[in-house]
């Protein structure tokens, strides 16, 4: 199935946005290492539907989310502690803690279905907004593939100081002097794929250097600054 | 570090839209961006269109493409507990004790809200 992107949109859209967001949108549609295409697209569908969800809803009102237990309302088969995942960090990654992560692993989740699940739906939440902001409707989510998940070589990964285990540091700078290899593209070394389809969408917005945007780096960094506390985001 | 880095502006106005932050259009970027983030549609349609009259339509798409983009990383960041890369954290430390951005901080997070079971 083609991936509808961007359709019908009446405001200036870079034909090289519109051809990487609909290339990652296929290919979501396809298996990754631990999930099946299918399952990728699922993830997606949960995201969305989180905001309709009475647990969220009252998780988003108390104190501490950890404050209000309950069952999501699903729309698909996922298990429950993907769900839950899915949920949390879609409609209050400001309040996602070390337990959320520790309770998925201890109800039979692997950390690396966890960083290709937190790969797919944050790349998501890029194609979602930027549509939403536009007016225009998310795209349609694609049957996805059946075929079981491929499997990887195994990345090597280290601990250092995060949740999940990371992707080596390589120890190089890049052009203003912040490591080139920064934590945040580490976070998902346990799957390279999703490092790659993420960056893809992002960096049709937003590059270290060389913006390949029309407004000034000021206002760039002003408004990432200001998602980043919105979202109260410490990295 | 970069929004620094980048130029002259007031960093309160971050966050405070009563705060001129020197940014070129700061007071309406950050509407866009407020109204994005909270999903608020209605108003994203009239501030977007606002945007397009004040910044252009390219520079108003490329400002909700940024938004977008941040609003997909800062989970990244969120779901995985990643400490801040070793130069920013040198370089930020006043800036983020001046703001109360280490209230922020991934472990100071997970002890604020799992001590806290249904």
């Amino acid at each position: 199935m083609e991936a509808n992107v961007f359709e019908n949109c009446e405001y200036p859209i870079r034909q090289a946005t519109v051809d990487a967001f609909a290339e990652v949108w296929r290919r979501l549609g396809e298996s990754g290492p631990f999930w099946t295409g299918r399952d990728h697209m699922a993830m997606i569908r949960e995201a969305r539907q989180s905001f309709e969800c009475e647990l969220c809803r009252r998780r988003l009102e108390a104190l501490s989310p950890n404050a209000v237990d309950g069952e999501h309302e699903t729309v698909t088969d996922l298990s429950p502690v993907a769900v839950d995942v899915i949920h949390r960090i879609r409609t209050d990654p400001a309040r996602m803690s070390r337990s959320v992560f520790e309770n998925a692993l201890a109800n039979g989740m692997t950390d690396s279905e966890y960083i290709e699940l937190i790969g797919v739906v944050a790349t998501s939440v890029v194609i979602d907004t930027l549509h939403q902001g536009l007016g225009l409707p998310v795209p349609e989510t694609l049957e996805g593939s059946d075929d079981p998940p491929t499997g990887q070589t195994e990345p090597e990964v280290v601990e250092d100081g995060a949740w999940v285990r990371l992707a080596p540091r390589d120890g190089q700078l890049n052009e203003v002097g912040i490591p080139r290899q920064a934590n945040i593209i580490r976070a998902m070394g346990l799957v390279p794929l999703v490092i790659e389809l993420f960056f893809t969408v992002m960096r049709q917005a937003y590059y270290i250097t060389n913006l390949p945007i029309s407004i000034s780096r000021s206002q760039a960094e002003f408004i990432a600054a200001r998602v980043s506390a919105l979202n109260q985001c410490f990295y | 570090m970069l929004l620094r880095g980048s130029g002259e502006f007031e960093l309160r106005g971050v966050m405070d839209t009563t705060i001129d932050s020197g940014i070129e259009h700061g007071r309406l970027l950050g509407q866009l961006v407020d109204s994005t983030i909270s999903r608020r549609w209605e108003d994203v349609a009239s501030i977007r269109e606002e945007c397009i009259e004040a910044l252009g339509p390219q520079e108003t798409v490329d400002a909700i493409a940024v938004t977008s983009a941040f609003n997909g990383i800062t989970r990244i960041a969120d779901a995985t507990g990643i400490p801040l890369d070793a130069g920013p954290a040198e370089a930020t430390a006043s800036m983020r004790s001046q703001l109360a951005i280490d209230d922020f901080e991934y472990r100071e997070k997970s002890r604020k809200y799992d001590q806290v079971d249904a």
